[in-house]
């Protein structure tokens, strides 16, 4: 007998539930009554099982042979997948996984992460950080002495763009491009964003043709960079990733060009609205404001709340490749799954008083950065930029305050915000 | 008993999680790899090092069997 599977009337297909910023008490509710429970797909899209418990992340993160990346990792998937993806997919060697890291599985993973990792520990981060607070005082100095604005685009996306492009020798120029695909790529759902004349505003179909686009777009500037660097080789990542070899063979130009296109994606989208949600919070806790500001020693432990408060990613997706019971739920082979990070950051069986904003909050393990097999390659630089971000912010511009709410990207995915109006002075 | 804890030094990247949680057990050698300081954990440190095994990014530390 197959048991029926436990569903719920909250409805994490809705996006409107994100865009709302309903989601913190829906999921409060699920961790209560439906920790773990499937949510029926529609015609278009597949049914997946949805994770809302802390242990339960931790379980399926540290499982990479059983909840594999490869089947995708940013939601789970159309019913109906285009016949070239099908084919795509199909003829990929067994066992190797995507071409990208982030979607790629073990045993092939860790070894590409082992080509690039010396470059992300702590102690290159630490290396880098003159380098990071001088680009953060160029961003701030180019707010200069305008007395309202935009913190997203004239703060918050400035620094990790400038981390991001410093480290695969991208020159300025090129910001403004990496910030317009990265939006393309990520907030394709959102009408904003939207570039493709398909469809209605913030249809599936303009999505899709807009994150497609996007991608594309990417690839072939990436393109022209790799012969650059193949001419010309310097001492950046994408030098590095050129040079690499990986059990004997040096890495296709597919691989090395899905890596740039996730350095891009990743180092950007995550920690600006980091940064935005950090101001967000403290704006909306002036007590724990004003203690921070009062002795800027708490930083690093503020950017951890600041982490485990806003956790930019809403999820990561996993595909079961074996029958497995997760709190009496019977999770079968071929299904999907997903993490609902800010639900594990407020899982009361983990942290006191999940609710509150504590910037000294002791202990804090959160997992805004995921954990195991996959763990955020950037946290290192993530952490660096939210702290010098905030240590010169308020040097800078003590009495910051926000001119109105924040206007948030119609998107599961990436807990973001767009625009975000503040008086600087 | 007294217990044995081991770190695997190919699946550990330097994030310093356990150097934090447990700085009496787990120290960053040169080259960003934890190293165990102590042969033998004391009962008083076998909570701090299930944490740190608990949180270590890369599930790089583990108890020694037997
Ligand atoms: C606050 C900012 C950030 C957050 C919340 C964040 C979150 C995450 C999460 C949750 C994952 C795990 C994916 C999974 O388990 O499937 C991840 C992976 C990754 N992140 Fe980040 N990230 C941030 C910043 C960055 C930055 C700045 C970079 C680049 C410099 C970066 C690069 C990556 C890469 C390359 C991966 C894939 C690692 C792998 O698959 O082995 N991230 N990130
Ligand atoms: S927490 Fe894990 S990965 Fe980080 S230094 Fe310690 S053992 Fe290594």
């Amino acid at each position: 007998m197959v048991a029926e599977k436990q569903t719920h009337d909250i409805n994490l297909h809705d996006v409107n539930l994100f865009l709302r910023d309903e989601f913190h008490e829906a999921f409060r509710v699920l961790r209560r009554e439906a920790p773990v429970h499937w949510n029926p797909g529609s015609a278009r899209a597949n049914g997946f099982w949805s994770l809302a418990k802390y242990e339960d992340i931790l379980f399926v993160s540290r499982n990479p042979e059983t909840f594999i990346s490869s089947k995708g990792i940013g939601g789970p998937g159309e019913r109906n997948p285009r016949p070239e993806d099908v084919a795509r997919a199909a003829a990929r060697p067994p066992g190797e996984g995507d071409s990208s890291i982030i979607t790629m599985d073990p045993p092939r993973h860790v070894k590409m992460r082992r080509l690039v990792n010396k470059g992300f520990t702590p102690r290159a981060v630490n290396a880098m950080e003159p380098q990071i607070r001088a680009q953060t005082r160029e961003v701030l100095d180019a707010v200069g002495d305008r007395a309202s604005g935009d913190f997203v685009l004239e703060v918050s996306s400035q620094l990790p763009l400038a981390v991001i492009c410093g480290l695969m020798g991208l020159p300025r120029e090129a910001w403004p491009l990496m910030f317009e695909l990265t939006n393309a790529a990520l907030g394709a759902g959102d009408p904003e964003y939207q570039t493709a004349q398909v469809g209605t505003a913030g249809s599936t179909e303009a999505a899709r043709a807009t994150a497609r686009a996007g991608n594309l777009r990417m690839a072939q500037y990436f393109r022209e960079v790799l012969e650059q660097r193949r001419a010309e080789p310097r001492e950046d990542l994408i030098s590095i990733l050129l040079e690499a070899e990986l059990d004997g063979e040096q890495l296709t130009e597919r691989e090395i060009l899905e890596f740039c296109n996730l350095l891009v994606i990743a180092g950007n989208e995550t920690t600006r609205n980091a940064i935005s949600g950090g101001l967000v919070a403290l704006d909306e806790h002036p007590d724990e404001r004003e203690r921070l500001q009062a002795d800027m020693s708490l930083i690093d432990s503020a950017v951890e709340e600041i982490l485990r408060w806003t956790s930019p990613l809403h999820h990561m997706t996993r595909e079961a490749t074996a029958d497995v019971e997760i709190r009496g739920q019977q999770i079968s082979a071929g299904e999907k799954v997903m993490m609902w990070y800010p639900s594990a950051n407020r899982d009361e069986d983990v942290f006191d008083d999940p609710y509150r904003f504590d910037i000294t909050r002791s202990p804090n393990d959160h997992i805004a950065f995921g954990i195991g097999e996959h763990f955020c390659l950037g946290a290192g630089f993530a952490r660096k930029e939210i702290r010098v971000m905030f240590e010169e912010l308020f040097d800078r511009y003590p009495k910051i305050r926000l001119a109105g709410g924040p206007d948030r990207l119609r998107s599961s995915f990436i807990n973001g915000i767009k625009h975000l109006p503040v008086d600087y002075r | 008993m007294p217990r044995k804890v081991t770190v695997d030094a190919l699946a550990c990247e330097g994030h310093g999680r356990c150097q934090n949680n447990a700085p009496e057990v787990f120290q960053l050698d040169a080259d960003d790899i934890s190293r165990v300081q102590l042969d033998e954990i004391p009962d008083a440190l076998v909570a701090k090092v299930e944490r740190a095994i608990r949180t270590c990014p890369r599930q790089a530390i583990t108890w020694v069997e037997g």
